[in-house]
């Protein structure tokens, strides 16, 4: 999966950049959707909010302009983290500030596995 | 703020490795717990696909993705586990379904984000577009 994250590189830019990048970020996709090496993509809207701990309490989120703040997603198909890597090198924001965060799915909850673990060494 | 969205909304659980620190009572607990209220989701026809993620990976960031480097993914707090989209219409309603994920009882938070209709930067190009042909009108 790769995150892309930072959503405060776009203000600087002039509207033919904007234009420049976008349709560079679109070709992008539906090249790697062509060659099978993307499932799914989407990008986010610069709001939501978050929910956390305990008594689930409501927070606004820093999402409009964050470099931390996640600005959309690819799921790709591929079978390595180079590989995963490689396209990510290819990710036409990041001269502009955006950094990809690349990390691989895993085949299952973490807290199966975490379970699975435990078991095998309660029996071992 | 419009909440109305037919696109659906992305879950993103945000946590550390909590589910280390819990006994194999409470994990299998919180397995029924999990399995339980995905099937109630699936149900309702609200569940879309979503996966959990390794704790391992890479930010690529620089021209040219020059620069490669390491998570941190397991210790971080904001570190990003899995993701999981909804079909609900409205914020107020992920939000809802957010606040009841039971892994929420042991740490850890859920980022709740609108999927966008286009990409913002092709929304903000239009605009503009639109903008400049009014301008010259």
């Amino acid at each position: 999966m790769l995150l892309f994250r930072g959503n405060d590189w776009i203000k600087g830019l002039s509207p033919e950049e904007k234009q420049k990048v976008t349709d560079q970020w679109m070709t992008w996709f539906r090249r790697l959707t062509d060659e099978g090496k993307a499932v799914a993509g989407n990008p986010l809207e610069r709001e939501g909010k978050i929910v956390s701990g305990k008594n689930r309490v409501i927070s606004d989120g820093p999402f409009a302009e964050s470099k931390e703040a996640i600005g959309g997603y690819f799921l790709l198909d591929v079978a390595s983290m180079d590989e995963a890597v490689a396209i990510a090198q290819q990710c036409p924001g990041l001269p502009y500030g955006v950094r990809v965060e690349v990390r691989p799915v895993a085949p299952e909850c973490p807290v199966a596995t975490e379970l699975k673990r435990e078991a095998e060494f309660a029996t071992a | 703020m419009n909440t109305q969205d037919q696109n659906g909304y992305m879950l993103l659980y945000r946590s550390d490795e909590w589910y280390n620190r819990l006994s194999r009572e409470e994990l299998q607990k919180l397995m029924n717990e999990n399995s339980a209220w995905m099937q109630r989701l699936t149900a309702q026809g609200k569940a879309r696909p979503g996966r959990a993620l390794e704790r391992r990976g890479a930010f690529v960031s620089g021209k040219d993705g020059r620069f490669v480097t390491d998570g941190p993914f397991a210790e971080s707090k904001e570190a990003i586990g899995g993701y999981l989209l909804v079909d609900v219409e409205t914020l107020d309603e992920a939000i809802a379904l957010a606040q009841s994920i039971p892994s929420l009882a042991y740490g850890g938070s859920i980022e709740v984000r609108p999927v966008a209709e286009e990409c913002p930067l092709e929304a903000r190009a239009c605009e503009l577009a639109r903008e400049e042909q009014f301008a010259t009108v």
